[in-house]
């Protein structure tokens, strides 16, 4: 990134703390830098975005990966496995969880520690898992930001870890360099992956649990194969390779991390990389530019006090949704 | 008057104008009131105010005989008759010598056999001279590194005529070996060398609900199955006498589990050891009369003693679909104890009572041997004083009150016979639903069976705290001020540095390479199971004083160590409690600091050493997430530093720590230490479980924001962390 970019806004004694702290590869300075990201309020917000301008110069040496799959890949498993297998190798490595919230009130349970008990014991590894729930403008701008504090504090791998149900993936995929799918070797699952369109994204296939019955998990790999021949590849100049894998007994890691690299190294000779970062830095502002105004239309104090006599008027069919829509897009038109 | 028909069970219509009487004035349709008058039990089975012979006519196994198939009635033709239960109080104090102290008094006192606690690091196969163990050594059990420990454990008590029950289940191989080993080398003063063939007693060898409940396992499933398996080949072989297992439904029920829910998972369990002893090529009947249980009884009177019948009669049906021949192998025996679960802090004298009633409950089920707890239980180990009530209530109950002269006096209740059927009928759907999930290690491997419980757990939790289950002294007729209570304390520290001098002076004075030689044979066969039996090769390590420590290790090589995959549950707690005022109270302030600070209040949920006892930490976890926290849930077996540095990861405002096993006196300080050295002093402490009041000073000295004893409500408990988290955080 340019330097430039982020120049002319001072920080406050105390963010600047923080700054210092997180370059010099503090852990607590990095997660207060996050929380600062993750916070709902405009105060911090405002404050986190400077924050993250003044880091920015340190940011983009990393890999971003993203990992997604269904409940039951062994998600977890396949991150600690790798995880540790990287560290072993001289990496640092950060790894963002987006739990989905779990009840009504929006509290969450987050365990993903709990599921990474091996890995969170290295001194190398940094675990942060995010609650989603609530955060107005979405998880996605935050894990960006998020991302970007963890390689400005020296980690060189940074995991991002989805749920593998709805939309996450789409989200995670457009701020990663790479996009991993983690697929049990299930015949006839391709086809709902298929239809989820998860498939279109996915720079990688991981078929996991080989080791439970090798046949099955061959024809599955073949399937896989051929599924993805059919499709319009993420790149002309990659093909998008299905390996087999089994976290549980360590196999298939070593061939896993040279696909990425692979991938790294073609996308930066044919300088794709760099122009999907660009790309993203381009959605990332326009996600933000809808997340502001969304905030800004939630907080236009009109629109707050006819919001709730309004929907329920729409959902009674007492008035259109259109011209419901026009009526509250005119309250914030008309302050100005 | 003598020709006069009285209304009996085809009148019962008569009945129910009778009790239309008692129909409150504000019910509006009565009948309708009536129908209502019901208890609907935590699994489900609806229990009528009114029995009747109706009940029971068409119900199979009602007109049977004690000591045969299917054996409802007990295992033996006379049960307490001729002979009662026998008395065997389980017990571990810290060090092998005080143990043996208290072994012998107990002998001396009416007890019948010997009943073996371990400490925490010997659970989980450490030796105390491990750093991960600091603060476990010599709490809630005996610490056992050697055979040399094993021998003070036993010493003057004759093996070759006291039976001796251990509760072991990860370190499974050296435990049972040590105390053949310690038989061997028994002193010819008190009856000399004792063969294997003469031993007497029982192993727990329960692996499978550790995985599932307890927590204190240290290799996968797999592995640890072919542990017992090679337990049960040579016991078989070697030790006709001795149960090579417990299969154990107590701590699945301490956990949260419904009588039903017990019943079934015991059993599945039951069924995999069944699969396992013929899968190592043995024939059913060679190890199936060494098979026993383990029940748990509660305060649910009633269903306590259907569930021990019910266990007899499924157990029944089970060995004889696997083609058992012999009786003996379609019986089950079954060692009882009181629930720990069921004790309070509070008020606790009122424990005693509880005992009693659970222990009846345990006898008119037809137990074998009984543990009755101490009441002093809910808070510390055993004193003197609490110790002696608990074996004198067996003892008044076999030599005071008669009870004992019946068989199965329960038989022929209508209600009874007909709880007994129910609870065997819902035990044995939930079975079959495990067997179509392909067996309980499935089941137990993809979290299901834990989130049964744990389901269970928040929602009996929920009544609690709501006040539709009442517990007395704790959410009804509490006591304006508490008396405290003498209670016994170990000094960890000490216990500690005595173990580690006698593991000094144990490597020092062996042969060690001869030792390594043993060791490596045991790593061998690990790997390859054509190279012995375990067991076999594990006693001879330790008859070349290898340690437990270093025995777990050999085999760790190529067993590798267990991580459990934790799933949570949510919703359960709060959908029970969420109508009332002062939860919603909770929750709108929760959204204030929401609005304040950019995000919810966060808490760590933290386990410390290696306590494994994890039902009051996840039922806690889901409570707060229900009420609007966000929860980390941190791994297992944790040291101080590693949770601390979670804790500023996760940038928590709050830890929570929750301590079942007495390590919190100096866990909790370290933690804090922790903290303070990673520069996060402003994350809070909170503490929560097992804590006598004997020791809050310490805690709150050594930094403790609060708290939470047995009994603790969740929504006052979440409060005071509130309120906690906004003194230490406040909005700026």
């Amino acid at each position: 990134m340019d330097a430039k970019l982020s120049a002319g806004e001072a920080l406050s004694v105390e963010d600047q703390e923080l700054v210092d702290g997180l370059l010099a590869g503090k852990r607590r300075p990095l997660a207060k830098t996050i929380t600062l990201i993750e916070s709902t309020l405009l105060a911090h917000q405002q404050r986190a975005r400077k924050v993250v301008a003044s880091i920015l110069p340190h940011t983009g040496r990393a890999i971003r990966v993203g990992v997604s799959g269904v409940p039951g890949a062994g998600k977890s498993t396949f991150i600690e496995v790798l995880g540790i297998w990287l560290i072993e190798r001289g990496h640092k490595l950060a790894i963002l969880a987006v739990d989905p919230s779990s009840s009504l009130s929006g509290g969450s349970i987050l365990g993903d520690k709990t599921r990474m008990e091996m890995l969170c014991q290295h001194e190398e590894a940094f675990i942060r898992p995010s609650p989603s729930a609530g955060s107005l403008g979405g998880v996605a701008a935050k894990t960006r930001e998020a991302m970007l504090a963890c390689e400005a504090a020296g980690y060189d791998v940074i995991l991002v870890e989805t749920v593998g149900v709805g939309q996450s993936e789409t989200t995670v995929a457009g701020m990663v360099d790479m996009f991993v799918l983690l697929q049990l070797p299930n015949q006839g699952d391709e086809l709902q992956a298929i239809k989820k369109g998860i498939v279109e994204i996915a720079d990688l296939v991981a078929i996991n649990k080989i080791d439970i019955n090798p046949n099955h998990a061959a024809v599955c790999i073949a399937q896989w194969k051929q599924a993805l021949h059919m499709l319009r590849p993420t790149s002309p100049n990659w093909t998008v390779p299905v390996i087999g894998i089994s976290a549980m007994n360590r196999i298939g890691v070593d061939e896993f991390w040279g696909s990425i690299e692979r991938y790294r190294e073609t996308m930066t000779k044919t300088g794709e990389l760099e122009q999907k970062r660009r790309n993203q830095a381009l959605s990332w502002m326009w996600s933000m530019i809808e997340g502001g105004l969304k905030q800004l239309f939630r907080n236009n104090p009109v629109v707050e006090a006819e919001l709730p006599k309004l929907s329920q008027q729409v959902s009674q069919g007492l008035i259109t949704p259109g011209a419901a829509s026009e009526k509250l897009l005119d309250y914030v038109r008309s302050r100005d | 008057m003598s020709n006069e028909k009285l209304p009996d069970s085809s009148n019962l219509d008569q009945w129910k104008q009778a009790a239309l009487k008692s129909a409150p004035k504000t019910a509006a349709d009565p009948a309708k009131w009536l129908e209502g008058v019901k208890w609907v039990t935590p699994e489900g089975l609806e229990v009528k105010p009114l029995y009747t012979k109706k009940d029971i006519e068409n119900l199979p196994s009602t007109d049977t005989l004690p000591g045969f198939p299917p054996y409802v009635r007990g295992p033996q033709a006379t049960m307490y008759a001729v002979r009662p239960w026998t008395i065997r109080q389980y017990a571990g104090f810290s060090t092998a010598e005080a143990s043996n102290a208290f072994y012998r008094k107990v002998l001396s006192t009416g007890g019948q056999g010997v009943s073996v606690a371990f400490d925490l690091a010997t659970h989980r196969g450490y030796d105390s001279d491990n750093p991960r163990v600091v603060g476990d050594v010599g709490k809630a059990g005996v610490a056992i590194d050697s055979i040399e420990d094993m021998k003070i454990l036993f010493n003057q008590i004759p093996l070759h005529k006291i039976s001796v029950s251990m509760t072991m289940n990860g370190a499974v191989l050296p435990i049972l070996a040590g105390y053949i080993v310690a038989a061997e080398e028994q002193p010819e003063e008190v009856g000399g060398s004792v063969a294997q063939k003469d031993l007497t007693g029982t192993i727990q060898n329960d692996i499978l609900k550790e995985f599932m409940v307890r927590n204190t396992y240290i290799y996968p499933p797999a592995p640890s199955m072919r542990i017992v398996g090679d337990i049960f080949r040579y016991t078989a072989q070697n030790m006709p006498k001795f149960n090579s297992i417990s299969i154990s439904g107590y701590h699945i029920s301490e956990a949260g589990a419904s009588q039903a829910l017990e019943l079934a998972f015991t059993l599945a369990d039951g069924i995999e050891y069944v699969k396992t002893g013929i899968a190592s090529g043995m024939d059913v009947d060679d190890f199936a009369g060494r098979l026993s249980f383990f029940w748990a009884t509660g305060i649910n009177f009633y269903l306590e003693i259907a569930k021990m019948r019910a266990a007899r009669l499924l157990w029944h049906r089970i060995m004889t679909n696997f083609g058992a021949k012999k009786e003996k192998s379609k019986m089950l025996r079954t060692h009882t104890q009181t629930s720990g679960w069921s004790l309070t802090e509070q008020d606790p004298y009122n424990n005693v009572i509880r005992t009693t009633i659970e222990a009846l409950s345990a006898v008119f089920g037809g137990t074998q041997s009984l543990h009755t707890n101490s009441f002093d239980e809910a808070i510390a180990l055993p004193s003197d004083t609490s110790s002696r009530i608990a074996r004198n209530t067996q003892v008044i109950i076999q030599e005071e009150t008669h009870i004992c002269n019946v068989v199965d006096p329960w038989a022929g209740s209508y209600l009874m016979e007909t709880l007994t059927q129910q609870m065997g009928d819902k035990a044995w759907s939930i079975i079959e639903e495990v067997q179509t999930m392909g067996g309980m290690v499935k089941a137990i491997e993809s979290g299901w069976a834990k989130m049964q419980v744990e389901s269970c757990a928040a929602e009996t939790q929920a009544l609690i705290d709501s006040g539709k289950k009442v517990i007395v002294g704790v959410n009804k007729y509490r006591l304006a001020k508490e008396d405290t209570v003498d209670i016994l304390e170990v000094d960890n520290d000490a216990v500690r540095k005595s173990q580690v001098a006698r593991l000094d002076q144990i490597r020092k004075t062996r042969d060690s390479a001869k030792t390594q030689a043993a060791l490596d044979a045991l790593t061998e066969a690990a790997a390859d199971p054509s190279k012995g039996n375990l067991l076999d090769l594990t006693i001879k390590a330790v008859r070349l004083r290898a340690t437990v420590g270093e025995i777990s290790d050999a085999l760790e090589k190529v067993f590798g160590r267990y991580r459990a995959t934790n799933q949570t549950i949510s919703g359960v707690y709060g959908a029970i409690v969420e109508s009332q005022e002062s939860w919603k109270a909770i929750q709108a302030d929760i959204k204030k600091f929401e609005g304040a600070h950019g995000r919810r209040p966060r808490l760590m949920v933290a386990k410390l050493g290696q306590d494994g006892h994890d039902r009051g930490s996840k039922v806690v976890a889901t409570a707060l997430a229900d009420l609007g926290f966000d929860i980390d849930v941190g791994p297992l077996f944790q040291t101080p530093e590693e949770a601390a540095r979670l804790a500023i990861e996760n940038d928590v405002h709050a830890i929570g720590c929750s301590s079942l096993a007495a390590g919190h006196k100096t866990l909790v300080p370290q933690l804090i230490e922790a903290l303070k050295k990673q520069g996060s002093e402003d994350i809070i402490v909170v503490v929560g479980g097992v804590i006598p009041p004997q020791d809050y000073d310490a805690l709150f000295a050594g930094g403790a924001k609060a708290v939470f004893g047995p009994g603790t409500r969740i929504e006052d408990a979440a409060r005071k962390v509130l309120d906690e988290i906004n003194k230490a955080f406040p909005a700026k």
